[in-house]
């Protein structure tokens, strides 16, 4: 994956974060070059209580949102923890430009008892698997944003 | 221009109703032109100028008059060694000097023109025409038309109209497509599914095109250059685990083969999806070949293919498609997973990753198929209850005798094959079959059958989730 140079500052979590992810994305023609990717997955930052919906559709990311729980969990699927657990993932990417073999989504999947990715539905959280390479794409976008964590 | 030659009356209202003269009809009519034939000159725009040009030139030649050729066409001809008989012959037979000219400039060759004419001398012979035209007025549904979307033009776009009224019994056995005119001609071609319950997944079409999409190749996608071998024991563990995925991507890839033969053509969008699944474990067996022989290890042992039999040996595509893409699938994801959880190089893992992608969407299929048999066929439920046993015990009964795979698996996942390294081996391995079961089920109560919680074959139940588990959501390694 070709990465530019940095950017843009965003605090995390925000939307304007995701949005400013969602930019980058649609204007990088690698995450194009994936294929087609259609789901939608919510992103819950427990400690927090924030919440967001990620909708990917065709080759774009058609929109990001900042919604409640319960619509965070009407996603395909949604990914799940604490803002340390994102710290570490999102400053893991930073610091090599994508995320090593020990932080990408899978593997924290792997790690997590509960799972990183989660669903009501065996059959969407499948979409997790199908679509991987197209999320950690996603993810890996933000090494170009110069973001600061909330306290 | 006797009475023999009175002009059909369809013909005639064709040529008033477009005010072409109804004297050139006879006269094409009294050089053996089929009436269809000439209606179908005048709805196409023919010009009463050319075409009496035309008949005028075909007269004279007929009655033994000299084919003139323009110089343009000689010097074509002379270009493509058509001798100057070839052409007279051709202008004899019905072809304009026009079709000539177009012939030459296409670059067919003489030895070919020479069948062109043979084909049109014959049709003059059995006092016939060269064609009639008729297929271009057949029933099919005209004015469709789509537009390409955000992904494209894609298949199941293509169901609009009359096109998008997929039947629940297909009554063709011939290779008919959907959507075009029944040929009588045509034979019975002895497939056996024409139900629609029996295949069908309403997201097939999107499956397809997310295939093709999202395809990849092992030969330039995978860093090969940038895989370096593993301590010994481990790169052969992770050889011999290569050698399994390819044995089943193998015998998986037969079966759809098998059984794409069986699908009527009334369902093409399960047809053309799984011939891109027969083709993503064409890729499998392609990808886990390279990785064995990559460092000098090569292949493992032979699986001994007991659970794999089933499979084989189903006699419903649903008992098939549901032992492959919901039993097989979610094992060998979870097989991936251990793959990718002890990759210690980006292409190990983008290996594992990838094939990961293509099981998914194939358990998206074996559970959506499954989820639209039941819905429709309720009465079957304990019957492919009866195929989930089977498969099960199949591969208790494998799994039970043959330790090769668990052991590789062990040894990846321990990491060596010290004492303490075999013992966290098996104990990670618990925790990823615990998951593969949990997944496992929740896949199936996704497609509408919770039950088989209970019913779960004894042999696996070791790694049944517990009841507190089962309420939280699958997918963790507890």
């Amino acid at each position: 994956m070709t990465q530019e140079v940095v950017q843009a500052k965003a605090v995390f979590p925000s939307l304007e974060w995701f949005q400013l992810l969602k930019d980058m994305v649609n204007g990088d023609d690698g995450f194009r070059r994936i294929g087609t990717c259609d789901t939608t997955m919510g992103i819950k930052i427990t400690d927090r209580q924030r919440y967001y919906l990620v909708i990917f559709e065709a080759f774009e990311v058609a929109d990001v949102r900042e919604v409640s729980e319960e619509e965070a969990e009407e996603a395909d699927f949604w990914l799940e923890g604490p803002l340390s657990l994102w710290r570490e993932m999102l400053e893991n990417i930073k610091a090599h430009g994508k995320a090593d073999h020990y932080h990408t989504l899978n593997t924290i999947d792997l790690e997590l008892p509960e799972g990183f990715a989660r669903s009501h539905d065996g059959l969407r959280r499948d979409a997790f698997y199908r679509f991987n390479q197209s999320l950690q794409y996603f993810f890996n976008a933000s090494s170009r944003i110069d973001t600061v964590f909330e306290d | 221009m006797g009475e023999e030659l009175r002009i059909p009356e369809d013909l005639a209202r064709v040529a008033q109703e477009r005010g072409f003269p109804l004297d050139l009809v006879r006269r094409a009519l009294a050089l053996g032109f089929s009436p269809s034939l000439v209606a179908a000159q005048i709805r196409a725009g023919a010009q009463p100028e050319q075409v009496a040009a035309y008949l005028e030139e075909q007269e004279r030649v007929r009655a033994g008059g000299e084919v003139h050729i323009p110089p343009e066409v000689q010097q074509l001809a002379r270009q493509r060694r058509w001798p100057r008989e070839l052409i007279e012959r051709a202008v004899r037979a019905g072809i304009s000097m026009d079709q000539v000219k177009g012939f030459l400039e296409s670059g067919l060759r003489a030895d070919q023109m020479e069948r062109v004419v043979i084909l049109r001398e014959r049709a003059r012979e059995r006092g016939g025409p060269p064609v009639t035209l008729e297929w271009m007025n057949v029933k099919t549904e005209w004015g469709i038309r789509v537009k390409p979307g955000k992904k494209g033009l894609t298949l199941g776009s293509l169901n609009v109209g009359s096109y998008g009224d997929i039947p629940d019994y297909w009554p063709r056995q011939t290779e008919m497509p959907r959507g075009a005119a029944p040929n009588p001609l045509s034979p019975s071609m002895g497939y056996s599914i024409y139900e629609k319950a029996e295949l069908w997944a309403d997201h097939a079409a999107d499956l397809y095109e997310e295939a093709i999409q999202r395809q990849w190749k092992p030969a330039t996608h995978i860093p090969w250059d940038d895989i370096p071998p593993l301590p010994e024991p481990l790169e052969q563990a992770l050889c011999q685990l290569c050698t399994y995925m390819c044995q089943n991507a193998m015998v998986i890839s037969d079966t759809i083969g098998k059984w794409l033969k069986e699908m009527s053509y009334g369902y093409h969008e399960v047809k053309v999806y799984m011939a891109t699944a027969g083709f993503d474990y064409a890729r499998h067996l392609d990808v886990f070949r390279k990785r064995a022989y990559l460092n000098g290890v090569g292949m493992g042992r032979q699986s001994p293919g007991y659970y794999l039999r089933p499979i084989k040996d189903a006699r419903r595509w649903t008992e098939a498609s549901t032992m492959m893409f919901i039993f097989n699938t979610s094992f060998l994801m979870h097989l991936c997973q251990v793959g990718y959880y002890t990759a210690r190089s980006e292409g190990d893992a983008l290996i594992f990753s990838l094939t990961m992608q293509d099981l998914a969407r194939q358990t998206a299929y074996g559970v959506e198929h499954l989820r639209y048999f039941l819905l429709r066929k309720p009465e079957c439920r304990l019957e492919v209850d009866g195929y989930l046993q089977k498969i099960e015990a199949f591969f208790a009964y494998e799994d039970d005798k043959d330790s090769t795979l668990q052991e590789a698996l062990v040894v990846l996942l321990g990491g060596g094959l010290g004492q303490e390294e075999l013992k966290r081996g098996w104990q990670l391995l618990h925790r990823f079959r615990r998951r593969w079961i949990a997944d496992y089920l929740w896949r199936l109560e996704a497609a509408g059958m919770p039950e088989r919680r209970q019913h779960l074959f004894f042999y696996l139940r070791q790694w049944l989730p517990q009841p507190h588990e089962a309420t939280a959501t699958p997918g963790g390694m507890s």
